[in-house]
């Protein structure tokens, strides 16, 4: 059985962890719409009351998790759809990279915003 | 049968009026609206004029794509009307036959069996894949609309090129090829009944290509294995003779990023397919049990 | 592929007309997909204002903004959509109900339009 594994590709494990996240991100993101939407309007927010949830630790985790799998579930879920369009080649291999940068960005500015409101 | 035989002259004034209106270099396209609008004006005059008078009996209005790029006045594609006798128990490949057989013997379409079995002649019928043979006109919206299957090559009028679609078949490694034989040389190689019935919807492909030709992702996606194929690699993958080299081989293929994956479940294949398998619930479980296999490795 | 001729509308989208329910959830969570992500790399740059003292003006200018307060409904319809068939996917991925696939797209369809509808109320308080 051991030859089985030299063929191993890593597509099933992106595909699972979609929807690993996928499924992470249903309770996520409907408790964070409530929360601010419904909880508390966007209008009303103040930057003490933003502080107040993020020094919670335990928010603060799961506002970070959120920030994470919602990149990851969003930039793979693009890439997937690209290469659904039959994205080849050189392309395919600068889409990825460039995917693979903006998500990074995505998550390191988050992580320093995330940080700030907690007043770190 | 059939009283008349000719096809009413005005059709074919149309047609042709409407393949000089379509070459006119310059001329500002038409939207696919205005166009089945104008058609249909078109067509409208055309069926009172002699058309149904001439002959007797209810009528069956086909539209069928015609395609010849080796004669000159037909390498652009255009639609023909035909009225063909209405007769109970007529299926599409019955009408397309008596257009045939009694307008236009130059009108090309594969068929063979004639009972759902060859899977030569999978059309596109009214906007959906079917098997010609297998579709009732009574159950069909008049006019029917007849095409050749889509995201293939049109080779003329309804036949289109295969070969992709073969080569994705033959990729999987459609056969068996079990580690030991049977004990005794005159041996059956037994399966289990239960096995049996886990791939017995799977066996019944007749490679027609309808479900690839619904597929967009196997529009888009060159290398995408599609839905016959997957299917045919799990037909083996599941079949418990399979050898156990065979079987990691084959999962090696469908594993792979144009494989299994490239499925985004729009049910598409499943819905068209003239054989009632299953596609896209056997793809499922082949994602399944490639994740399965790679998490055991972890 | 079709080198030797473009069909031009069967070829592509243009046969929206005859999509069945299943590529419809598809379009759609492709759809809301897109928006979705579109949403987060923006989301992210408006909340960097945080700790600068510009980040309530910044949240209560965008708020004022009536046009802002439709696409927030828009982005709740959106995200709810997105939820709600991304749970069918998930069953279906599971091998779940997949002969009920078409029955659960309508009902996320229906299921977000009750939502969407009666938030309508909470998203436009104090803007008109």
């Amino acid at each position: 059985m051991a030859e089985r594994y030299s063929t191993f590709q890593p597509h099933g494990t992106a595909w699972l962890l979609q929807r690993v996240t996928g499924a992470f991100l249903v309770l996520v993101l409907a408790f964070h719409f409530f929360l601010l939407h419904f909880v508390h309007h966007p209008a009303d927010i103040e930057f003490a009351g933003t502080q107040a949830r993020m020094s919670q630790v335990s928010y603060f985790a799961t506002m970070w998790l959120f920030l994470v799998t919602a990149t990851f579930h969003g930039v793979n879920g693009v890439y997937a759809a690209l290469i659904n369009q039959g994205l080849t080649g050189t392309r395919k291999r600068v889409v990825r990279w460039v995917l693979i940068l903006a998500g990074a960005a995505l998550i390191v500015q988050g992580t320093r915003t995330a940080l700030v409101m907690a007043g770190v | 049968m059939s009283t008349q035989e000719q096809q009413p002259p005005e059709t074919e004034e149309e047609a042709e009026a409407e393949q000089a209106v379509e070459t006119e270099p310059g001329a500002p396209a038409e939207t696919p609206g205005e166009r089945r609008r104008r058609e249909r004006a078109e067509r409208r005059t055309a069926e009172r004029a002699p058309s149904t008078d001439e002959v007797e009996g209810p009528t069956v209005h086909l539209k069928v794509y015609r395609y010849d790029p080796e004669v000159e006045g037909k390498a652009e594609p255009r639609f023909d009307d035909f009225y063909v006798p209405r007769e109970e128990g007529m299926t599409v490949l019955d009408a397309l036959m008596y257009a045939r057989d009694h307008y236009d013997s130059s009108l090309t379409f594969r068929h063979s069996c004639r009972q759902g079995v060859c899977g030569s002649d999978a059309l596109f019928v009214n906007g959906t894949q079917m098997l010609g043979c297998q579709t009732q006109i009574s159950d069909l919206d008049d006019p029917v609309r007849i095409e050749p299957l889509p995201h293939q090559d049109v080779v003329k009028d309804l036949v289109v090129d295969m070969e992709h679609f073969y080569e994705r078949m033959h990729a999987v490694e459609p056969y068996f090829d079990p580690d030991d034989e049977p004990p005794g040389e005159m041996e059956e190689y037994r399966q289990s009944r239960e096995n049996r019935e886990k791939i017995k919807m799977a066996t019944r492909c007749i490679w027609c290509g309808a479900c690839a030709s619904s597929c967009t992702i196997a529009a888009t996606d060159e290398q995408y294995l599609g839905p016959a194929a997957i299917n045919a690699a799990y037909r083996f993958a599941m079949d418990e003779r399979e050898g156990d080299d065979r079987m990691e081989e084959r999962m090696g293929i469908v594993e792979q990023e144009h494989g299994v994956w490239r499925c985004q479940t729009q049910f598409s294949c499943t819905q068209v397919c003239p054989k009632d398998i299953p596609l896209t619930e056997h793809i499922q479980e082949l994602k399944r049990e490639a994740v399965k296999q790679n998490l055991k490795f972890w | 592929m079709s080198e030797a001729y473009d069909r031009g509308k069967i070829e592509d989208y243009g046969r929206w007309r005859e999509f069945s329910a299943g590529m419809w959830a598809w379009v759609l969570h492709k759809f809301t997909g897109w928006v979705l992500i579109g949403y987060l790399f923006t989301h992210i740059p408006v909340l960097s204002t945080a700790g600068t003292g510009e980040y309530e003006a910044t949240l209560q200018t965008l708020e004022a903004i009536a046009l802002v307060r439709v696409a927030e409904v828009g982005l709740l319809a959106v995200a709810v959509f997105h939820i709600l068939n991304g749970v069918r996917l998930l069953f279906v991925d599971l091998g779940v109900g997949l002969e009920a696939q078409d029955k659960s797209f309508y009902a996320s369809l229906i299921v977000t339009g009750a939502i969407t509808v009666a938030s309508v109320p909470t998203f436009m308080q104090g803007v008109f």
